[in-house]
């Protein structure tokens, strides 16, 4: 309240209204107390009319009801924690005057819907662009026709191009609300509000639809229609950047899984706990970070997420080495000893770090969200995306472009031959197991920044994983990917439709149908060596 | 170069009759415009080298594989290309692996049993008890596959040679119509080897016979035409002699 | 028919049968507590079903991570008995509902809960509705030669998406809750403790049963091609078997006995939610098995008691201990016990003897 007062003050001294301006001004918040609530939402309105800077701050006194009136009929705005008064005409003190000296400036709701108007009116000249751009907004909701002076005031003044253009569609849905609007103008109006074609533009067209006046009915339904198709196309690429997020996701966590099924015919159970391992790793660094560095609190995903694959990696290492090694030849007893891993990693994170979900920020340029056309984009998925295509493109090299992936495939399709030609397949199998591992602790690293870091985070995504993989083909990456995508754009658009448990086994259900037709994926690994 | 029939006339009831069969893996043909006649009770031998195609051929005549195109056909009417390897071996085609395969787990007795001419249905199977022919026909089996001390045995114990026998004692044991046998003679001594193509010959006549064989020897000792299969299809056929005299066969396969 | 192991093993069964109910209701001092009856006839569904298990897996090679959803199934057909069998006595009193359908405001019994109130239509669909998800299941899986881990994959894939079914309120089986706050059975008190002996008895009947039905079907010829499909099941077709009729087969009849032991399960837990689909619980059984023998039927029942009595203990007494004591005993039974104890006492017995060793499953 006091900043608020200050500049008020601040105002009155540049002396900045002509005196006309000012009588006007003096005269409206002088007609402020009187009347009927009626009368009063009109005299609100045109203070906003008046784009007067001052009628800014009565105006919002009034709002927060600290408008009242001196006993001798003086509107003055008191400050609610001071009780100190000041002329709301002037800003000059009017000392502390007795509470119960005072009389409110009652509202009703329709005084307060013509206060939110008129304050984005006067709003609109503010010298913050993300606030002009609120007020615009508003005035396009509020689709007042006397509000298209100002509108047309603000527009001139206006430097920024988003707000300039909210502006005109403001004006725009103004115009074709004024009943003496000259009918070309409306038109344009029209074509300005279908190319917004947003739900407000549609609220704003819908009654002109049905106007008296057809050319402009038929041009207003024409625009709702192509409003309508630029909606579907967008709830289309909304739901559509959806799957892929659900997508980029999927392929994290399922991507090492494929490499361990592929390679080595493995599966490994315990795969959704090396996620979880990925996952409090991030949260361990987090923490030493919040202690020791609070600077570096940008930086933990990118300090997280090297350690969360040696973390990830190592404990696969481990895991092959200590467990699977001995099966080999036998999946259906990895499947169980590995199982028994998973639970004994669940239990020791349990134990370390309570069964509770663990509280894992988002650094700065994770959180938060931009607006592209009509859809919603938040940037930690956005980010989770582009880590997931990276991640996919460093394996991708690593089995094309280096000696041990060009071992790993080579122990891929033929063991046995792999192994005469020299490659330790020992190492090998180790070294992939760890590979697939540290990537399971990546996908933990971003899991963290939007699903509960608890001892459960690996059991909610092995499934998925599972389907994504047998969906896709073992032995193949880009199956994997494929997989992942194709199952979680499904998912997003099953999910309107059926509901999201629904969508999910709906889900399940097509990938046991769809493995009737190809039960070796989508991706499969064709040939004899395979059928025999 | 394909050889006509022999120049015998044309076959009037052909067992089996395989018409431009092909069938490819990924971009390779592993069987390519292939035709082969078999006749009631004929003995044949294909031979050819490694990737011939003999293995796949064997797979589209059981329904292992299904051919891209061409025509199967089981006694004139049954279209083999329909068929999975259950609905050909219940018509009558038995076949024995290349590597013996036995039950491990069952003993040499119930080997036989589970081979035994019967209904297949689970139903069936569930309600069956042994009877006095069926004892008679495995006391049969075990004297001509010469595994009578091992009746009890566990068929994992056998040995390779051993569980040769057994697998052609469960192939006889089918009463097949059609016998495919893939390569009968490895790991059999050179004796066993003979007595195998003996018995090869006594049953041919009564039933088919086609023998993938690698061993010229063995191949010598039946004594029946001889198909040559060279890139998944046919190269030659006609008899032994005939066959290897051919500069084509020769360079393919016998010559080196 | 039934051997030697068995036959210790159903005497056993007897003895506790006997043993139980007189130490609960009849001797002065009640030497076996009311609650440990209600324990052992738990254990003893635990046994039936991986029994159930041990027939697919240990005879057929199927392992099923999915096992549990027909127990679960078994187990909420016969929950629907009970609720309905709580008429007016809930906390709406509503006669024609149960209580949780008032609570999310329905008006009308859904058609599926039609004729719950009769005990038999609740027996009969014990057994029909696993039967039923088995059989389209496995129609569709073997028929498209799913195998290995696939099929496992798969199998722990449809009881998750169960799982999530059941946890819909809109399903109409209580949701998270699930179904409980049964009052009585057949018009015998739940909470009575000669009900509870009744139904642990009932339990060991069901297993000894089972346990017969199970080594008859093993013994006979149909046992014996399961035998085939286990470790040569491409040999086993080119003998003229419609493997996938008998893989249908034996997966239906054993998710029938999971119904009838979740059945058994439920009046003496007293609750049937939808946790018992969760994937976790079904690979539980599998241990079961697999650490009292796979292929032993006997040596299954065994490890089921065994796990689960452990369970019972050291979640009592180490809660964070359990977790370690599972996942270590996978590891080394996969490891160390292939064929589980009961196997590998068997093998050891035969070595002493001079026989060559049983050689048992392979995966």
């Amino acid at each position: 309240m006091t900043s608020l007062l200050r500049a008020l003050a601040l105002l009155l001294a540049l002396g900045c209204a002509g005196a006309a301006a000012a009588q006007d001004f003096a005269g409206l918040i002088a007609a402020l107390p009187g009347g009927s609530y009626a009368d009063r939402a009109k005299v609100v309105k045109d203070l906003g009319l008046t784009g007067d800077p001052r009628a800014l701050v009565v105006l919002r006194a009034l709002e927060a009801d600290d408008l009242k009136v001196l006993a001798d009929g003086t509107p003055v705005i008191v400050n609610d924690k001071t009780g100190a008064a000041v002329a709301a005409v002037d800003g000059s003190d009017r000392g502390t005057p007795a509470a119960d000296s005072l009389d409110r400036v009652k509202v009703n709701n329709a005084v307060r819907r013509a206060l939110r108007s008129a304050i984005g009116m006067l709003t609109l000249r503010d010298p913050d662009p993300a606030r002009r751009l609120a007020a615009a907004r508003d005035a396009l909701k509020a689709a007042d026709p006397d509000q298209i002076e100002a509108l047309d005031a603000a527009l001139a003044a206006e430097t920024d191009a988003g707000v300039a253009a909210t502006l005109a569609e403001a004006r725009a849905a103004a115009v074709l609300k004024s009943p003496d609007a000259a009918g070309p103008d409306q038109l344009a109006a029209i074509a300005t509000l279908a190319a917004r074609g947003d739900d407000a533009a549609r609220a704003a067209l819908t009654p002109v639809a049905a106007s008296a006046k057809p050319d402009l009915a038929k041009a207003a339904q024409a625009a709702l229609a192509r409003i309508d198709e630029a909606q579907r196309f967008w709830g289309l690429a909304q739901n559509l950047w959806y799957g892929l997020s659900l997508g980029s996701v999927l392929m994290l966590a399922a991507v090492g899984l494929a490499i361990t099924f592929g390679v080595m015919g493995v599966i490994n159970m315990a795969h959704g706990e090396l996620v979880m391992l990925g996952a409090y790793t991030t949260f361990v660094v987090q923490q030493v970070i919040r202690a020791e560095a609070p600077g570096l609190f940008g930086w933990s995903l990118v300090i997280a997420a090297p350690l969360a694959f040696v973390v990830a990696g190592a404990v696969g290492v481990v895991i092959e080495r200590g467990i699977v090694r001995h099966l080999y030849g036998r999946p259906l007893e990895t499947l169980l000893a590995t199982w028994g891993v998973s639970l004994m990693l669940q239990q020791a994170v349990r134990s370390a770090f309570g069964p509770d979900n663990r509280d894992v920020g988002n650094p700065g340029w994770m959180s938060g969200a931009f607006h592209l056309g009509q859809m919603q984009i938040t940037w930690n998925r956005l980010w989770i995306l582009v880590f997931a295509f990276a991640v996919f493109a460093v394996l991708l090299m690593v089995l094309k472009r280096t000696p041990i992936g060009l071992q790993m495939r080579a122990v891929t399709q033929n063991r046995a031959m792999a192994a005469n030609m020299g490659i330790r397949t020992g190492r090998v199998d180790a070294l992939t197991f760890g590979l697939g591992s540290g990537i399971a602790g990546l996908a933990g690293v971003a899991l963290s920044q939007i699903d509960n870091v608890s001892p459960n985070l690996g059991q909610n995504y092995i499934v998925d994983s599972f389907m994504v993989v047998v969906f896709g083909g073992a032995g193949n990456i880009w199956g994997t990917m494929a997989g992942a995508f194709t199952l979680g754009i499904a998912n997003k658009f099953l999910e309107p439709f059926a509901g999201a448990v629904l969508g999910k086994i709906l889900i399940l259900v097509g990938i046991i149908l769809f493995i009737q037709k190809r039960p070796r994926g989508l991706f499969a690994v064709k040939g004899r060596a395979v059928e025999a | 170069m394909t050889q006509p029939i022999g120049g015998l006339p044309p076959v009037a009831q052909p067992q089996l009759y395989l018409d431009g069969v092909s069938r490819s893996f990924d971009g390779f043909k592993a069987i390519n415009n292939l035709s082969l006649v078999i006749e009631h009770g004929e003995l044949r031998a294909v031979i050819g080298p490694n990737g011939a195609g003999k293995t796949t051929m064997m797979d589209i005549i059981t329904g292992k594989t299904r051919p891209d195109t061409g025509q199967v056909l089981w006694e004139q009417t049954v279209d083999l290309t329909r068929l999975d390897e259950a609905a050909t071996a219940r018509l009558g085609i038995g076949r024995k692996f290349q590597k013996p395969t036995v039950f491990e787990s069952h003993t040499v007795q119930d080997n036989l049993t589970l081979a035994l001419k019967a209904d297949r249905s689970p139903w069936a199977t569930l309600f069956r008890r042994g009877s006095a022919p069926e004892r008679s026909r495995i006391d049969e089996l075990l004297a001509l596959t010469r595994l009578g001390d091992h009746r009890f045995r566990l068929a994992g114990a056998l040995s390779h040679g051993q569980k040769q026998w057994l697998e052609i004692g469960m192939l006889l044991a089918q009463e097949p119509r059609l016998l495919l046998v893939d390569e009968p003679a490895a790991g059999m001594t050179d004796a066993e080897t003979m007595l195998t193509a003996d018995l090869l010959k006594s049953i041919a006549g009564e039933r088919s016979v086609i023998v993938v064989e690698h061993d010229m020897e063995f191949v010598r000792a039946l004594g029946c035409k001889v198909t040559v299969l060279h890139q998944g299809a046919v190269l030659a056929e006609g008899r032994l002699d005939a066959v290897s005299a051919m500069p084509d066969v020769i360079e393919v396969y016998l010559g080196r | 028919m039934i051997d030697r192991r068995m036959g210790i093993f159903l005497a056993g069964l007897f003895v506790l049968a006997v043993v139980v109910p007189v130490g609960n209701l009849a001797l002065a001092g009640q030497p076996v507590p009311t609650y440990l009856v209600a324990l052992i006839g738990k254990y003893l569904c635990y046994a039936l079903l991986a029994v159930a298990l041990d027939l697919v897996w240990g005879y057929c090679g199927i392992l099923s991570l999915g096992h549990g959803a027909f127990f679960a199934l078994g187990g909420y057909a016969m929950g629907m008995y009970l609720m309905r069998e709580i008429g007016d006595r809930g906390v709406y009193a509503n006669p024609s509902v149960p209580d949780f359908m008032v609570f999310i405001g329905w008006k009308e019994l859904p058609w599926y809960w039609w004729g719950f109130d009769h005990f038999a239509l609740a027996a009969a669909m014990v057994v029909i509705a696993p039967g039923l998800l088995a059989f389209v299941f496995g129609w569709f899986a073997f028929r498209s030669r799913v195998t290995g881990v696939y099929l496992s994959i798969i199998t722990q894939a449809m009881t998750y998406a169960l799982m999530l079914a059941f946890f819909r309120n809109d399903m109409g089986f209580g949701g998270n809750n699930g179904l409980t706050d049964f009052k009585d059975i057949l018009g015998f008190d739940l909470a009575q403790p000669a009900t509870k002996v009744g139904l642990m008895v009932l339990s060991a009947l069901a297993l000894a049963g089972g346990l017969v039905l199970a080594r008859w079907v093993t013994g006979s010829r149909l046992g014996k091609v399961l035998v085939c499909v286990r470790d040569a099941e491409s040999r086993t077709r080119f003998l003229g078997y419609r493997v996938e009729h008998y893989k249908l087969f034996i997966f239906t009849l054993s998710a029938m006995m999971a119904g009838v032991a979740g059945a058994l399960y439920v009046p003496q837990v007293g609750i049937i939610n939808p946790s018992e689909f969760s994937p976790a619980n079904s690979i539980e059984i599998v241990i079961w098995v697999a650490l009292g023998g796979r292929g032993t039927l006997v040596g299954a029942a065994l490890g089921a008691i065994v796990v689960a009595a452990a369970k019972t203990v050291l979640t009592g007494a180490l809660p964070e201990a359990w977790l370690y004591a599972l996942g270590a005993l996978f590891i080394l039974v996969t490891l160390v016990l292939p064929t589980g104890v009961v196997g590998a006492l068997e093998d050891t017995l035969s070595r002493l003897r001079g026989t060559p060793p049983r050689k048992e499953a392979k995966a």
